[in-house]
């Protein structure tokens, strides 16, 4: 297993995704939805990894949309795009913005432009079910 | 001249909360950037003088981050994250518009060239000129 590390632009947010894959075998996706057009982001995701993403207090925003399903974690500090969580019967499932993270071993990769707008919410639950990787999202404590 | 005409484009973010004004010609000179922040932002540079935009709603939602030299603000929507436009350090007199905000490209013939702003004490100054005001 190899753990690929990355932060938002200040370092609120810290990723760490662990997975069998190395980045080249990892998927990266450029979904045209307006909100990933806009932030610029490539996200990437491994079922069978992990990610990790731990936060210092209060500096994760969470934004909904759409179908209101999923919850993207903006950073509050420098307004980073960085991963996004939807909650669902097997755990907490994420993506990740390779872009947002600066995540290493994906420079000068073409991604896979992704349309998703005329899925419904059960089809969209399904989908990430089988691509998206188990997270877990930490609240650091507040340092005395 | 017919390159002296400009025509008023309207963007904003994600949420809807901020909007904006920009006026362009038709073909426009762009800059993608690889310095560490905008690499994270996906920015694509349109940097125009301060009189070619404008704030049309939402200023008050707006964050702002600094770094290192802290005279770049980068600007943000505080809800959706989405940075439409900043006052960027190679032009603090006028704005950079991210052309991924624009609503429309389409009658744009944008041209994005590389900026290497990894190295930007060597590169900045070239920028300047863009934000200068017609005399």
């Amino acid at each position: 297993m190899t753990e690929l590390t990355g932060h938002c632009h200040c370092g609120a947010i810290r990723v760490e995704l662990t997975t069998a894959l190395t980045a080249g075998e990892l998927p990266l996706r450029a979904c045209q939805c307006g909100f990933c057009r806009r932030h610029g982001g490539l996200t990437t995701s491994d079922p069978k990894g992990r990610l990790h993403i731990e936060a210092a207090p209060g500096s994760a925003n969470r934004y909904r949309f759409g179908l209101g399903i999923t919850d993207f974690l903006l950073c509050a500090q420098c307004g980073v795009y960085v991963a996004a969580v939807m909650p669902h019967e097997a755990g907490l499932l994420a993506v990740l913005n390779v872009k947002g993270v600066d995540l290493p071993g994906f420079e000068g990769r073409a991604p896979d432009p992704m349309i998703y707008d005329d899925e419904t919410s059960d089809e969209r639950v399904s989908r990430r079910a089988g691509r998206w990787m188990p997270a877990v999202f930490v609240e650091t404590s507040p340092s005395a | 001249m017919s390159g002296d005409a400009f025509t008023w484009h309207a963007g904003g973010c994600h949420c809807g909360g901020v909007r904006f004004e920009v006026a362009l010609p038709a073909t426009v000179e762009a800059q993608s950037c690889n310095c560490s922040m905008c690499a994270k932002t996906g920015f694509v540079h349109v940097i125009v003088p301060e009189s070619r935009f404008r704030i049309t709603k939402g200023a008050e939602r707006l964050a702002e981050y600094t770094f290192n030299t802290r005279v770049a603000k980068h600007l943000f929507c505080a809800e959706c994250g989405i940075k439409g436009f900043y006052r960027p350090r190679s032009n603090p007199d006028g704005w950079s518009v991210n052309a991924r905000c624009l609503d429309s490209v389409e009658e744009i013939d944008l041209r994005i060239e590389a900026f290497d702003g990894q190295n930007w004490e060597a590169n900045g100054a070239s920028l300047a000129h863009l934000s200068r005001e017609p005399a």
